[in-house]
């Protein structure tokens, strides 16, 4: 962490509020997988082969939520962390000061416990900070790895619709759409968060 | 009055010169020091008072002051007696320039206690505090012991905030007001009160718009009168002492306040 550390805990809130605009997606396309599963029952037999996309429409939605929720809490905890780390950063450019202006007074040796707790809590907390960063970037990666599928999906739901005849063609050809549209909004969350922990990690 | 400027103020030190300390009572048992007159504060900032009271093995740092104040305080401090000897922390209500300092000296001092108007907890936790651990001051006031010393938390509720107290030394015959008695001036102004009269310009608005009750303000005068005090000591400008301190009763007592003067 640099200096100008008071950036990272807005960046790592910011990367929250992006997972969190995620979670909202996610919750979407849950509905979607419920509104896939009723389409596929009432057009019986001529989509029979959509009704197994459906499952896996509604895990994908399931994982990414829980997902996108738990990265989210990381990149809460990870503000968190640099928000404590930049009032510890403060608390030891205070004392600094003061070793420059008193450093020939008589209990200026009086600080030094003050002073090492500090610098012990400092370290512990951009420890902290580096394993959170980790985690977070990690997290993002299976996510994003997870929602590759949701192309493959798309392109299934599509393939089947077009077996449903033309009373269910549309609506199924809807559900494709959905999905590829939720995942795609959820991928550019992903990537923005990416971006960042990278700037993060750079810093 | 054994009051003196000490030969800490105005040192020239690397960086600067450290914060104006005067020593202005001392006896067997203990010390008061006021610091205060910041020549690194920076100009938009109101000039603060912040008190010492110095026992055997004990101290109590009343209304430390703002974030900005923090390193000048624990500088001049260090002066005086090792950090640690301060146990006690007194914040007379809630403002910034008061205790905004807290969250640092939570990390410096993180065996002391807080002493403050309990119906402030919630909110002084804000400044940060892990810690240093929080005693309520009920509303009634309270005692506290540093040593052999008795100090008393005195009541001034609604001058100005709405839950606020004063520390008064019964021994000292100090009285500790906080924004009682407080003028906006010059940072390079004297510590003491030496012409009442031309000193009043200099706290009239200032009581008048942050003192919001009259009944409070009158309540606290009669309750004042009672008390035995030689000097009177404000967070913001200079202190009273001797027949200042009566001269101000009487005219605060006159003053109406809780007015916005256009």
């Amino acid at each position: 962490m640099s200096d100008n550390n008071y950036n990272f805990f807005v960046i790592a809130a910011v990367i929250a509020a992006e997972l969190n605009r995620a979670t909202k997606i996610a919750r979407q396309l849950s509905l979607t997988a419920s509104n896939a599963r009723a389409v596929a029952l009432r057009a019986g037999e001529r989509a029979s082969g959509f009704r197994p996309l459906t499952d896996y429409i509604d895990r994908l939605a399931s994982v990414t939520v829980s997902s996108s929720r738990e990265i989210n809490k990381l990149a809460t905890d990870l503000s968190k962390a640099a928000a404590n780390k930049f009032r510890t950063d403060n608390a030891i450019s205070r004392f600094d000061q003061v070793y420059k202006k008193a450093s020939d007074y008589q209990y200026i040796s009086s600080l030094s416990f003050g002073y090492e707790r500090t610098k012990k809590l400092q370290t512990k907390l951009v420890a902290k900070y580096k394993m959170q960063l980790g985690q977070l970037s990690l997290e993002l990666d299976r996510l994003g790895d997870e929602l590759r599928t949701a192309g493959i999906l798309a392109t299934l739901s599509r393939v089947e619709a077009s077996q449903a005849g033309t009373t269910y063609q549309g609506a199924l050809n809807n559900v494709a759409d959905n999905v590829e549209s939720a995942a795609n909004l959820i991928k550019c969350h992903i990537k923005n968060s990416q971006q960042l922990v990278l700037s993060l990690r750079q810093g | 009055m054994p009051y003196k400027k000490l030969a800490t103020a105005s040192i020239k030190s690397t960086t600067g010169i450290i914060m104006q300390t005067y020593k202005i009572f001392e006896n067997s048992s203990h010390k008061w020091y006021v610091i205060g007159r910041d020549p690194d504060k920076p100009e938009s900032i109101i000039d603060t008072n912040q008190y010492l009271v110095v026992t055997k093995n004990n101290s109590l740092l009343m209304d430390p002051g703002g974030i900005e104040l923090f390193a000048g305080m624990l500088a001049t401090i260090i002066k005086l007696i090792p950090v640690e000897q301060i146990s006690h922390i007194f914040a007379s209500h809630q403002d910034p320039d008061i205790i905004s300092s807290l969250g640092l000296w939570d990390q410096a001092l993180p065996d002391a206690t807080l002493h403050s108007p309990w119906i402030w907890e919630g909110f002084i936790r804000h400044f940060g505090m892990e810690n240093i651990q929080y005693d309520p001051i009920p509303d009634k006031g309270s005692d506290l012991k540093l040593d052999h010393v008795n100090l008393q938390f005195f009541p001034a509720h609604y001058l100005h905030s709405s839950g606020n107290f004063n520390v008064y030394d019964p021994e000292a015959k100090i009285l500790m007001s906080g924004d009682i008695g407080a003028a906006i001036e010059a940072v390079d102004s004297p510590m003491f009160v030496d012409n009442f009269d031309a000193h009043i310009p200099k706290m009239k608005m200032f009581h008048q718009r942050w003192m919001p009750s009259n009944e409070a303000k009158n309540d606290w005068v009669n309750r004042a009168r009672a008390l035995d005090i030689e000097m009177m000591c404000p967070q913001h400008g200079r202190i009273f002492k001797g027949d200042d301190v009566k001269r101000f009763l009487d005219w605060f007592e006159a003053l109406p306040v809780g007015i916005l003067q256009k």
